[in-house]
């Protein structure tokens, strides 16, 4: 698995993507150079047939950290529902986990491997912790 | 006394008529394309008596967001933005080049963020619509397309939280419309499309200029997305 920028870049030997962004400083180049990155390592992942989650801050995707953060986000989370259909049929998953900034790191992982080997679950937004309850959708 | 909107896109088939129907609500319309074709655009408007400042610039670089800027020097208030301008280079993920992807994100998400970062500090008051899409729900072979058109709602609502309570800011996602682009779709793809719309018919670029009038009057409305589809979000 390869996993970037959650909790610090690792690799392991098991397959997937987990790609996660934010605290993007607020200009083009920034957000530019992390969409690509997104797009590069989501294609690589595609064709190795690998699962892939998102993984976003919950205020990022509500706008509350600026443009360059919710750009992102947002982007993110419609990049995932596109591939999705794209993938649904090789019933490869990709999904997308929005987190409350309070929620643990241990809690984040295990739901991250969770929504690796999600069965079925496709284009889906989990949302960890309450601050979205009452807010704008995804 | 008059206002001035910036327009985005306006030589295309949504652009032109957001221009015509702000131009008839007394709007003064700095009007933006990167393609000759704008000349068809400025020629309806001044046709109609409208005060247009056209300019023909690529809003990826600097020297096209500096003509804007020239553009809005001497005109009236600046008191509305309409971001409508964007493109496509539709192909499956696996596909998808580089440059297919960069491109469209330049133009759809990288223009309106530094417009909205460079303009939105001369306004006063007043609103900014950007024309996102439906495809921003997820769209079959437009991954760049749908990841662009997601961060420019992304941006919709940072831009509402930070410009409030002085400017209202407002996504509106388009779903099928008639204009070039869409007649484009090989026919039985484009049947099939207009099938799976409950309202049974494609959109009128006036159905979607209409909402960016009412958005561009004062109103309690910031940082939603307003899908004109027909339906489509709900049919199989």
């Amino acid at each position: 698995m390869r996993a970037v920028g959650i909790d610090g870049d690792y690799e392991s030997d098991e397959p997937g993507l987990v790609f996660g962004a934010t605290g993007i400083a607020d200009d083009w180049p920034s957000i530019r150079s992390v969409l690509l990155e997104a797009f590069r390592l989501t294609q690589l992942a595609v064709v190795a047939e690998e699962p892939i989650v998102y993984v976003v801050s919950s205020d990022d995707l509500l706008g509350r950290n600026g443009a360059a953060s919710a750009a992102v986000a947002a982007g993110l989370l419609s990049g995932a529902r596109t591939a999705a259909i794209e993938l649904a049929k090789a019933g490869l998953p990709i999904n997308v986990i929005a987190i409350d900034d309070e929620i643990p790191g241990d809690q984040v992982k295990r739901w991250v491997q969770r929504m690796l080997e999600a069965d079925g679950a496709q284009g889906e937004l989990i949302h960890l912790g309450p601050g979205h309850l009452g807010k704008a959708l995804g | 006394m008059t206002k001035t909107a910036i327009v985005t896109g306006a030589a295309g088939g949504i652009g032109s008529v957001i221009c015509q129907r702000l131009a008839g609500e007394g709007w003064t319309l700095i009007a933006v394309d990167a393609s000759p074709r704008l000349a068809d655009t400025v020629s309806i408007l001044e046709e109609a008596e409208a005060t247009v400042r056209p300019v023909e610039a690529n809003l990826t670089t600097d020297e096209g967001l500096d003509m804007v800027g020239s553009a809005i020097e001497g005109a009236p208030p600046l008191e509305l933005i309409v971001n409508n301008a964007g493109i496509t280079r539709d192909a499956r993920l696996v596909n998808m080049t580089e440059d297919e992807f960069a491109s469209v994100i330049d133009v759809n998400l990288g223009a309106p963020y530094q417009i909205i970062s460079r303009f939105a500090p001369m306004m006063k008051e007043g609103a900014i619509v950007n024309i996102s899409s439906r495809a921003y729900l997820g769209n079959f072979g437009q991954f760049n397309y749908s990841m662009s058109k997601g961060a420019l709602v992304g941006i919709t609502r940072a831009f509402a939280l930070t410009l409030a309570p002085r400017i209202r800011v407002n996504a509106i996602a388009p779903g099928l419309i008639g204009t070039e682009m869409s007649m484009a779709i090989p026919a039985d793809v484009r049947e099939r499309m207009v099938d799976s719309i409950p309202l049974g018919r494609m959109g009128e670029p006036e159905e979607v200029a209409d909402l960016v009038v009412f958005l561009a009057r004062p109103g309690y409305i910031t940082g939603e997305v307003i899908t004109v589809g027909g339906g489509r979000s709900l049919s199989r």
